[in-house]
């Protein structure tokens, strides 16, 4: 026909296709609604932990005439335990007064001293950070009157009884983050394979099930279809994936933690180049449970197998260390997954991040290989639900 | 000319289109009949070559089928096939350009054939928004764009009211009189008796017949009704015959030796008033029914 040589210097068929999954998903409401409602959780967090973060806490506390003493001294002192409690000192005439005082609101907690030491009565729930610095400040003081009555000193008696810790590689702090930045990047894999996973899924129901497939089929490869889907969701997956970081990253260097940040960008670099792969691999197969379905019904069925290695994905990243941590790191698709967070804590050689990322892409470039294959020959199959067996072995 | 050569599909053991051959030849409307399940869908996935092709052809302008052939073929799939909950025309555009039109061009012909059938108000709306018959246009507007070099059309008329077939045949002929082969299916018999060329009926996945409508009716055992003055009991005596109903008068009988209808008008004459004598033409459906017996 005379249209055969004009066609061959239009847009490739595939850069067609993922141009529409990505127009028809950034142009769906819901889609932007629930980024923008990540995007404001996260803020949002971010935010409450910063101000949890500056507050300081102002307690009042009740002393009768015995403990007004010991009440000054917790008082005065409060600030060298815990900068961020501020107490302030009500002297009350007797215990009436004070249990009146603590029912009416008027102070927070009452100190009376009781047999063989002392009480803080609250009214039902618990001051947590008056009680610590309380608790301090009253055995340092009753500690120093003791010392006194036996012609001691505290440092005397308390010589050669401090343990401090000391990590070779990093802080406390450090590894605090390095955890909980870690459950960040498992979670947002997870939820972004799935979310788009499944997206992917019922969208290669929808065309087999209203026979747009058909139509397409007839116009262009089916490789070029499946080719063009899985880049459209992995490239909105990796856009949405970097704004929530970015949002994240930023976020964070409003905090006290911001020192951490450019210690966090490498891991953070890597993890997505991680995701990347790791999507793609999982992208192919969520097409592929999408194609061995035939109704929408159906996807709970085909993509169970998927559903559970993306829950091992997810526990797997969360709970394993040691030795296993180290192994999973290099198993694709886990590998995605623990070799970010192995990479956050820290101590792993240049050369590993890169094998567990060719391996990951190697596994990426097989499930390619085999889901084209599966797609496109149960795509076509009509009338029920495809088994795996026959989407293999069955003709075009 | 699109040619249909001892085509054959299995599923498993079963055969669902075995040695099937026919043609649709260019500037025609060719009507696909069959009951369900006999094979005319999986007849049309094959030439459009949705599904493979276990044994025989599929030719074009008489050489064998390219893939290049079948993207500038409009097809229109059995179920409904575009998105339902996108905009008609952006849908169409996507569907024109992976067809091979460039951008700008496809716009400009989906603009102009929504607006030739009416539809260019509702350009912006999501498919599923339009009644039946309208989204039934935006399909056939799918499978004409660019300007298809044959059409293949699996059930086009179903669920249309007789308005809606109506300007769906007016847009197939401008078509067939481009010289543009048009294969349709249908199970409605007496709308392919009206617009078809040509016929083909396939059973168990076996053609039956085919050609043109004419040529079926005129295809079987010729018959004859004769209505007479008086009672026609005599008819049954004469040879070469065979009476399928006698009725007083009247009479209806099938020529198994050639001529004799002649000896029967002469007897008959002789014999006294010839009221009728008429040769009978089975009804498409009754065809239809034999061949798929």
């Amino acid at each position: 026909m005379s249209t055969d040589d004009s066609t061959e210097n239009r847009e490739p068929a595939w850069l067609l296709v993922t141009r529409r999954e990505i127009v028809s998903r950034i142009t769906d409401k819901s889609f932007l609604i629930g980024t923008v409602l990540m995007v404001a959780m996260l803020v949002g967090f971010i935010g409450f932990s910063a101000w949890q973060d500056e507050r300081t806490d102002e307690v009042t506390l009740g002393a009768t005439p015995d403990a007004v003493a010991m009440a000054t001294a917790i008082a005065d002192n409060a600030a060298e335990v815990d900068d961020k409690v501020d107490v302030t000192l009500v002297e009350l005439d007797d215990e009436a007064a004070a249990r009146a005082a603590l029912t009416e609101e008027e102070v927070d907690a009452w100190l009376h001293p009781v047999d063989g030491g002392w009480e803080l009565t609250t009214e039902s729930s618990e001051q947590d950070s008056l009680t610590d610095v309380a608790r301090v400040v009253v055995r340092q003081q009753v500690l120093a009157e003791n010392a006194a009555g036996v012609g001691s000193t505290v440092e005397a008696l308390e010589a050669g009884s401090s343990v401090s810790t000391a990590f070779l590689r990093g802080d406390a702090e450090k590894a605090g983050v390095a955890e909980a930045v870690g459950f960040v990047f498992v979670f947002l894999f997870y939820f972004a394979a799935l979310i788009f996973g499944m997206q992917l899924a019922s969208s290669v129901i929808e065309e087999k099930q209203s026979r747009i497939v058909e139509i397409i089929a007839a116009a262009i490869p089916l490789r070029h279809l499946l080719a063009g889907k899985v880049l459209g969701n992995t490239a909105l997956a990796v856009i949405q994936l970097m704004v929530y970081l970015a949002v994240g990253l930023v976020g964070l260097s409003f905090t006290s933690y911001k020192s951490y940040v450019p210690a966090l960008s490498g891991p953070t670099a890597w993890f997505i180049g991680f995701f990347l792969a790791g999507f793609i691999a999982l992208a192919c197969l969520w097409a592929v449970a999408g194609s061995l379905a035939s109704r929408t019904e159906d996807l709970q069925a085909t993509s169970t197998p998927l559903t559970m290695l993306m829950l091992v994905m997810f526990f797997g990243g969360l709970s394993l260390d040691g030795r296993g941590q180290v192994i999973a790191s290099f198993i694709p698709p886990v590998s995605a997954v623990v070799m970010p967070k192995r990479i956050l804590a820290g101590g792993v050689g240049w050369w590993e991040p890169l094998v567990a990322l060719g391996l990951l892409a190697v596994f990426a470039a097989v499930t390619v290989w085999v889901g084209e294959r599966l797609y496109r020959r149960a795509l076509l199959q009509t009338g029920g639900r495809v088994s795996l067996r026959q989407a293999w072995s069955a003709a075009e | 000319m699109l040619e249909i050569r001892e085509l054959t599909r299995r599923f498993g053991e079963s055969t669902a289109v075995d040695r099937v051959s026919f043609e649709v030849p260019a500037g025609q409307m060719t009507g696909f009949v069959g009951a369900n399940g006999a094979g005319k869908t999986t007849t049309m996935r094959m030439v459009m070559g949705v599904l493979g092709i276990d044994g025989g052809e599929v030719l074009w302008q008489g050489r064998p089928i390219t893939r290049l052939d079948r993207r500038s073929f409009g097809y229109m799939p059995e179920e409904r096939g575009l998105y339902p909950k996108q905009p008609i025309s952006d849908q169409l555009v996507y569907v024109a350009q992976l067809k091979g039109m460039e951008r700008t061009a496809a716009r400009t012909a989906v603009a102009e054939l929504l607006e030739r059938f009416g539809l260019g108000e509702r350009a912006k709306d999501h498919l599923e928004k339009l009644s039946l018959g309208n989204q039934q246009r935006v399909q056939i507007i799918a499978s004409v764009l660019p300007r298809p070099a044959a059409l293949i059309l699996d059930e086009p008329f179903s669920g249309l009211d007789p308005l809606a077939v109506d300007s769906m045949v007016d847009l197939l002929r401008d078509y067939t009189r481009d010289g543009i082969p048009v294969l349709f299916s249908s199970h409605q018999l007496d709308l392919v008796e009206r617009l078809c060329d040509r016929l083909v009926v396939l059973a168990h996945g076996r053609r039956v017949a085919a050609g043109t409508v004419a040529e079926l009716r005129d295809a079987g055992v010729p018959r004859f009704r004769l209505v007479l003055g008086g009672d026609a009991g005599w008819v049954r005596d004469q040879g070469g015959l065979d009476v399928l109903d006698l009725d007083g008068t009247t009479a209806l009988v099938e020529v198994q030796q050639s001529g004799a209808e002649q000896h029967l008008i002469a007897e008959a004459t002789r014999r006294g008033d010839v009221h009728e004598f008429v040769r009978v033409r089975p009804a498409l459906s009754e065809i239809y029914r034999e061949a798929t017996a």
